[in-house]
């Protein structure tokens, strides 16, 4: 009968309860076991790393790590990359773990009185003691101060800027300009010109990754860039739409809008869907003869062009005066720092030091394709080039504009460039029309 | 008593029994109170933050003039991505199933082969759609090229959620199949054969027959379809990204307020307002699912 069963076999499956719960209990165990730590004095156990990811900088922080273990042999970089997209909500969950020693921060400025309540989280992190305050720590003496200042929270400093990078250019190949008699622009009217000559002998003029969403937004920083040239202007800007002196329908700001609908329009087939990553590897193919990019993807284009053409970066010329394209906007990188709940802070500041040091900080841009953070370092050929656009630092509008939580996805930008074709459906007015409207509905 | 109780005495069944009650409640129960309680504060993403009481603010922003074009949007897409993949994945997984359940060489292997894109798990389905849809050189993009069209997929706002519900489909049909197949080797082979004798068509047949006895598996069907379906974003986040509007679903839109952020964006992540958008998902899933069952109850009762 199977009770008499059931009861025989009850201490086999006593004991297997038992053994099956012993191991369950070692593996929930096991899983959350400290993290080596320290000792005040020398560096040694693991560090807990973590970055958003590109492939370039990976490469960068890679050979940091190993220049970083060679000379400090008991430590362990335990170095973590995720993409851009799922980076919060692994940083959210490592944080909350408490296993994190170093990582990126993001959004590190001070809020404008004007929009006190959309402070960023990472910038809410430092003011509630989250972060290691780094002020008066030594390397930090080695870095540009006006950067330093950009991303001083309440007079302290929190975290060591890795870089900097320009976003508002193109990246032009050389040949095709050279074989059809063209020139680098320098005014909207000119690079009209050009993309209608391009148009003419049937060459696609830009190359966009419209899947990823953000990298479609480039157009319209760049844009911006050009019709409010200066830090003044967009922070007049900023201030004005957020206390309504400004509104998105505007010309200028619907302008914004037409001439990020423009680059679309003329981009390859397919842009909306296209990835950010299968961009550089068009460009190098001769599928287009331009893309709206960041510096940092310069590595990556190099090595896909390999040699096989020149090409150059020249600021996005949205303006019919010259003089208001002539700098290339950017922002600070990758700003790397310490949680408070860090349990190898010793470890984490030595590696911010060694980072720091000129040759192993030369290593790092040679291979992530930033520019310098520092002064008196040297930079790449590409980023010499682009010298005369980046002799005075102008910071993006995505480095200024503070979003409203408040308010729609429609006014998150606030130019509502995802609802433009191919991207969405909306022509530039009716995009405006529809940020205005959700800027305004969140009073 | 052993008769009625098969095992040798209660203490060990109420010990196993209650450990499960137990991990249920602390892994189940806990955190579904913890997310309405989440609801009514600001809670952030980032640990250490100081956290306020904002009572039902989350949800009159859902509902506010400023975020409803995307709380109807999202709802909308909801209720697409659920009733068009329930819908779609039922009357192709009753084929199917009709199919194979006659005896056909291979049988096994075809159900096996049905069967297949369960197993292979979100990422994987996600990454081998976006292969068969990548714009430059994929497979559906060189035939296009051959009749001299192009498309963005995944890109174009008028495509996208049609492909993702394609796709929904095709990973989760093998369920639908195997249910209906298990309902299939149920019915009686003499009443197919009364109504043949009786002189009723292959059609009448399983219209009048096969498919009033089936009424069980499609009553587990449909309620396992539009359970999935209503709380589904992993796939549409790998195919299309989490922040296209055209394919973004309530519950991609509480991952990208909770844990996403924005590229680019200062915004924080609100994971009190991610709750609350939670919660009116529950509330959505909740009557949806009890007015299928209802409904679908009351038809097996007539059958």
């Amino acid at each position: 009968m199977a009770t008499t069963k059931l009861r025989g076999s009850t201490l086999t499956r006593r004991l297997f309860t038992g053994l099956a719960a012993a191991a369950a209990i070692g593996v929930l165990a096991a899983c959350s076991s400290a993290t080596p730590q320290s000792s005040d004095g020398k560096p040694s156990g693991k560090l807990q790393m973590l970055v958003s990811s590109s492939d370039a900088t990976d490469a960068g922080f890679r050979a940091i790590n190993a220049a970083f273990e060679k000379q400090y042999p008991d430590v362990d970089v335990v170095f973590s990359t995720v993409s851009n997209d799922n980076y919060p909500a692994t940083k959210s969950s490592r944080l909350t773990a408490g296993n994190l020693d170093l990582f990126v921060v993001k959004g590190m400025m001070e809020t404008p009185s004007y929009a006190k309540d959309a402070a960023t989280d990472d910038a809410r992190l430092a003011q509630a003691g989250g972060l290691v305050d780094l002020t008066h720590e030594s390397f930090l003496a080695k870095y540009t101060s006006s950067l330093l200042d950009a991303q001083a929270i309440g007079g302290k400093q929190y975290s060591v800027p890795t870089g900097v990078s320009y976003y508002t250019g193109v990246f032009y190949n050389k040949k095709i300009f050279a074989d059809n008699g063209l020139k680098v622009p320098t005014t909207w009217s000119e690079f009209t010109a050009v993309v209608d000559a391009l148009k003419a002998k049937g060459i696609t003029p830009f190359g966009v990754g419209g899947k990823d969403s953000w990298p479609a937004g480039l157009p319209m920083l760049a844009s911006v860039a050009s019709l409010y040239p200066h830090a003044t202007d967009k922070q007049q800007l900023a201030k004005d739409l957020w206390t309504n002196q400004a509104k998105l329908t505007d010309p200028t700001e619907v302008k914004v809008l037409q001439q990020t609908e423009y680059v679309l329009q003329n981009a390859q087939q397919g842009a909306a869907g296209a990835d950010y990553t299968s961009i550089p590897s068009g460009f190098a193919g001769g599928k287009f003869a331009m893309t709206v990019d960041g510096t940092w993807d310069q590595p990556t284009i190099e090595t896909a062009v390999g040699g096989k053409f020149d090409y150059g970066y020249f600021p996005f010329p949205g303006s019919d005066n010259a003089a208001d394209n002539a700098l290339l906007n950017g922002k600070t990188e990758l700003q790397l720092a310490i949680p408070s709940s860090a349990k190898n802070k010793t470890a984490a500041l030595a590696w911010l030091k060694f980072f720091s040091e000129k040759k192993n900080y030369e290593t790092f841009l040679a291979k992530s394709g930033f520019s310098s953070a520092q002064p008196g370092i040297s930079t790449s050929t590409f980023l010499q080039s682009i010298g005369e656009y980046t002799k005075s630092y102008e910071p993006a509008w995505d480095q200024i504009w503070f979003a409203n939580n408040k308010a729609g996805q429609d006014a998150v930008f606030p130019f509502d460039y995802p609802a433009l074709k191919p991207l969405g459906s909306k022509t530039p007015e009716q995009a405006a029309e529809a940020a205005q409207k959700a800027w305004s509905a969140a009073g | 008593m052993t008769q009625s109780f098969p095992f040798p005495r209660r203490m060990p069944v109420r010990i196993t029994f209650g450990l499960g009650m137990l991990l249920l409640g602390i892994f189940g129960f806990v955190p579904a109170v913890g997310v309405l309680v989440a609801s009514f504060t600001d809670l952030r993403g980032i640990p250490g933050l100081p956290i306020d009481f904002v009572g039902i603010q989350n949800y009159v922003d859902f509902f506010s003039p400023a975020k409803w074009a995307d709380s109807a949007n999202a709802l909308k897409n909801t209720i697409i991505f659920a009733v068009a993949s329930t819908v779609v994945q039922i009357v192709l997984a009753l084929g199917i199933a009709v199919l194979l359940n006659r005896s056909i060489k291979g049988r096994a292997f075809y159900r096996a082969v049905v069967f297949m894109p369960t197993i292979l798990g979100v990422t994987v389905t996600g990454l081998i759609w976006s292969l068969i849809f990548n714009v430059s050189g994929g497979p559906a993009a060189s035939v296009l090229n051959l009749f001299g069209k192009h498309s963005a997929f995944f890109g174009d706002p008028k495509l996208a959620l049609a492909l993702v519900i394609l796709v929904q489909v095709w990973m989760v049909i093998g369920i639908s199949v195997i249910i209906f197949l298990s309902g299939l080797q149920a019915v009686p082979e003499e009443l197919e054969e009364a109504a043949e004798i009786d002189g009723a068509s292959s059609w009448q047949r399983f219209r009048n027959v096969t498919v009033p006895l089936l009424a069980p598996s499609i009553t587990a069907n449909v309620l396992l379809g539009i359970v999935n379906a209503l709380q589904s974003y992993q796939l549409i986040y790998v195919l299309s990204g989490p922040n296209n509007r055209s394919t973004q679903v309530l519950s991609l839109l509480v991952y990208v307020q909770g844990f996403g952020g924005a590229s680019g964006t200062t915004l924080s992540q609100s994971q009190g307002y991610a709750a609350a958008v939670s919660m009116v998902q529950f509330v959505l899933v909740a009557i949806v699912s009890l007015i299928a069952l209802a409904i679908l109850r009351r038809r097996e009762a007539k059958l």
